[in-house]
């Protein structure tokens, strides 16, 4: 009788177990949206992407709805994350952050709403109309809105500049780097003079380059441009490598080295966005004071920002889009900026006077009123989904860089492996 | 619970063998079944679906959000041809001889010397695992300051000896080299702790037999310690093959930001290992089904020096046996 009931339990148990299994399943199943509630939205981001106060306020209710919002701050590997709720249509947010790269959406643009059907269209003339056209699909839909922008500059150390003898106030410095050979033709000064470089990496170049340039790898129609005699990418290696050849670059490959150059002073500047104004803050805090902003050669280009979208399964569009014009609009990314310093897209923004210009750290230069303006001639481009398969050219410019290949052996073989990765994926 | 039951009912079973057995297996044995189901369900979910989907979707393109398309088997056609797979597979092989082949002799000597009658011993273990536990980021950290190119303390000391420098980060070989002392570093103290469980096991009366015949330190580590370890010895060399060939959190978080692209193992790809590359297909360029298929290969891979490993280790058995034949017949 003993084993008997003994079995009798663990039957029980089993039975129990197998019933809240079966349950969780079940539950999993036709589960599209993260949260039951139906009065509240979820919004996916990355930390830093939002003001606090703002999502606070809209946790209680999201303005001119009845709906609250919930803020999940995703970690790491966001976009993992979020194709993989999209892939398997389940636990999907109401609204999501997409960072600078919303071309890798284009593929499966019909997961996230059509924002132009939510009234969108409206609010076009409010942004910078570069920024306008990255929310736009190659198929010409409106699946994305803007968050901030990173319109880029010439960041260098003043002090060091005047060291040397060369021009060292921003207008002069501008003035005398109108173009790239000018630009490089006073990097090489500054070698010779002082023994210290003007930029990191080839990369910064290279990239910096295009981020300015209205033609980048592909065109519209997603088709190579690359390859093609004097293409901006050509430029770009081009005035790269020669950067490398006349010792304008550091080559600081690690984050430590290339930290340890700004803080010493080995390295006197960095071509990239506005949003790198903090990162040297708080790199390099001991070099206050000394650093300023040029205008880089040709126009000025755009390095990061980010996005917002609608996943097609939200509960409640409508109150989805409206959180998004709350948030976004020219006020509210004043507080945006104030509490995480992201750079607002819309060029009203700068008019409140709303907004801390921290320019103490630029010995009084105000960086808003530089980026601000900056960002009024940043070209309109394309950026293509296949952007993401030309990394051979990061590969082979780091070996032309550290001098294990000659600059035309190692251009040839990054449009190779470029073409070769394109044909494997089915492109060209 | 389950095994305490299963004792309980083994001698009411003996009484009652005229029970028909097929159905009576079922009836008493199904409480065990269901004892032991939340491993199989977790396996068949997490481990053999997996597996099996990996399978499938490496006969397929899939970018992780499109439809999914049939392509055969191009993806391993591919892969034959493709010198950055291959280039991994070089990479993985030199990193995992370059870092087992002294860790595995470090770690016997430290738990050898771990072994002695030595003051401190619980702190020098603790010491020594240290690395294992510490976290990767933190390492990667301390590793990306060390060895750094122009401001690194590797570079400084070097600096300081009148050496040349070294591209720890940047370079070909030194890539490599970086990653193996790495290794060396986390699983050094790791296999000397499973040698000095080894080492425990080895009765002391041998080795007061040696200290009475007058043999040296050296002479019992190599007489006695290794012939007495071999068994624990292999099992390293084994669990060494696995994580050398799967070789991925290493290179990934430090050479994470030394230039070049996300996930490729540094300037020129030189310390892209083969499971690095298969996360870089996977993640950084959502190609699924290529993934996939190098997944696959590694498989074939480890199944080579399974293979290898296991043929090796019968064959050292056959001649320890020979071994000690000729040696009763001498006697």
């Amino acid at each position: 009788m003993h084993p008997l009931s003994r079995r009798r339990l663990l039957g029980l148990g089993a039975a129990a177990g197998a019933a809240a299994a079966a349950g969780g399943l079940s539950a999993c199943t036709g589960r599209t949206a993260l949260s039951t509630d139906p009065d509240e939205l979820v919004l996916w981001l990355w930390n830093r992407s939002a003001s606090p106060q703002l999502l606070a306020e809209a946790a209680e209710n999201i303005p001119g709805t009845t709906k609250r919002l919930r803020a999940d701050y995703i970690g790491t590997t966001f976009d993992t994350k979020l194709r993989t709720s999209l892939a398997a249509q389940s636990y999907i947010p109401d609204l999501t952050y997409i960072n600078s790269n919303n071309a890798l959406y284009f593929p499966s643009e019909d997961q996230f709403l059509d924002l132009a059907e939510l009234g969108a269209d409206a609010h076009e003339q409010d942004f910078y109309p570069w920024k306008w056209s990255l929310c736009r699909t190659p198929t010409g839909v409106l699946r994305f809105y803007p968050l901030d922008i990173g319109p880029t500059g010439f960041f260098y150390r003043r002090d060091i500049f005047a060291d040397a003898g060369l021009p060292s106030e921003p207008e002069e410095v501008s003035a005398a780097t109108r173009t790239w050979d000018e630009w490089l033709e006073l990097g090489a000064k500054l070698r010779r003079d002082a023994d210290v470089a003007l930029v990191q990496t080839t990369t910064v170049l290279f990239d910096i380059f295009l981020d300015s340039s209205a033609e980048r790898f592909f065109d519209a129609q997603d088709r190579p441009l690359f390859d093609r005699p004097g293409s901006a990418v050509r430029q770009a290696w081009d005035l790269a490598v020669r950067a490398l050849e006349m010792g304008v670059v550091a080559n600081a490959a690690s984050t430590t080295d290339q930290n340890a150059g700004w803080v010493s002073g080995r390295t006197a500047g960095h071509l990239e966005g506005a949003w790198w104004t903090q990162v040297v803050k708080e790199t390099a805090p001991d070099t206050a004071g000394e650093w300023r902003i040029a205008t880089q050669p040709g126009p000025p280009g755009n390095s990061g920002g980010s996005f917002v979208a609608i996943p097609r399964t939200c509960k409640d569009p409508e109150a989805a889009f409206a959180l998004i014009e709350w948030m976004q609009s020219p006020e509210n990314q004043v507080r945006t900026y104030n509490d995480v310093q992201l750079f607002p897209s819309t060029p009203a923004s700068f008019e409140t006077g709303q907004m801390d210009p921290q320019s103490d750290f630029f010995g009084g230069q105000d960086p808003l009123e530089f980026f601000s303006t900056a960002a009024q001639t940043v070209p309109t481009t394309f950026i293509s989904t296949h952007e993401s398969k030309t990394g051979a050219f990061d590969t082979e410019l780091a070996l032309v860089a550290n001098g294990a290949k000659e600059p035309e052996a190692g251009w040839e073989a990054a449009v190779a492996e470029v073409n070769r990765v394109l044909e494997k994926r089915g492109v060209i | 619970m389950a095994s305490t039951s299963s004792a309980a009912t083994l001698p009411a079973r003996a009484g009652t063998e005229d029970v028909p057995r097929r159905r009576g297996v079922l009836a008493r044995y199904w409480p065990q079944y269901v004892a032991i189901a939340p491993f199989y369900v977790l396996f068949l979910v997490f481990g053999l679906f997996p597996v099996a989907y990996s399978f499938y979707l490496s006969l397929t393109e899939w970018d992780g959000a499109s439809e999914i398309t049939f392509v055969g088997l191009a993806q391993y056609q591919y892969l034959l041809g493709d010198a950055r797979f291959w280039n991994a597979v070089g990479n993985t092989l030199i990193i995992w001889v370059g870092s087992t082949v002294p860790m595995l002799f470090f770690a016997l000597l430290i738990a050898f010397l771990l072994h002695q009658n030595i003051r401190f011993k619980g702190a020098y273990r603790i010491a020594f695992f240290l690395p294992n536990v510490t976290s990767m980021v933190a390492m990667a950290i301390v590793f990306g300051s060390v060895f750094s190119d122009s401001f690194g303390l590797a570079n400084g000391l070097l600096r300081g000896l009148g050496l040349p420098e070294v591209g720890w980060l940047t370079e070909g070989w030194s890539i490599k080299l970086t990653l193996i002392l790495m290794v060396i570093w986390r699983w050094t103290g790791y296999n000397a702790i499973i040698y000095l469980a080894g080492l425990q096991a080895i009765p002391t009366e041998l080795y007061d037999a040696a200290k009475v015949d007058g043999a040296s330190t050296w002479r019992q580590f190599v007489s006695i310690t290794v012939p007495m370890l071999r068994p624990v010895i292999l099992f390293t060399v084994i669990t060494s093959t696995i994580g050398g060939l799967s070789l991925f959190t290493e290179p990934q978080v430090l050479l994470a930001n030394a230039g070049g692209n996300e996930n490729s193992g540094g300037p020129g790809e030189a310390g892209m290992t083969i499971v690095l590359y298969q996360y870089n297909q996977a993640f950084t360029q959502f190609d699924f089904g290529y993934a996939s298929a190098i997944a696959w290969a590694l498989f074939v891979l480890a199944s080579v020096f399974a293979i290898i490993n296991w043929r090796l280790v019968r064959d050292r058995e056959g001649l320890v046996d020979r071994r000690r034949r000729r040696g009763g017949e001498a006697r």
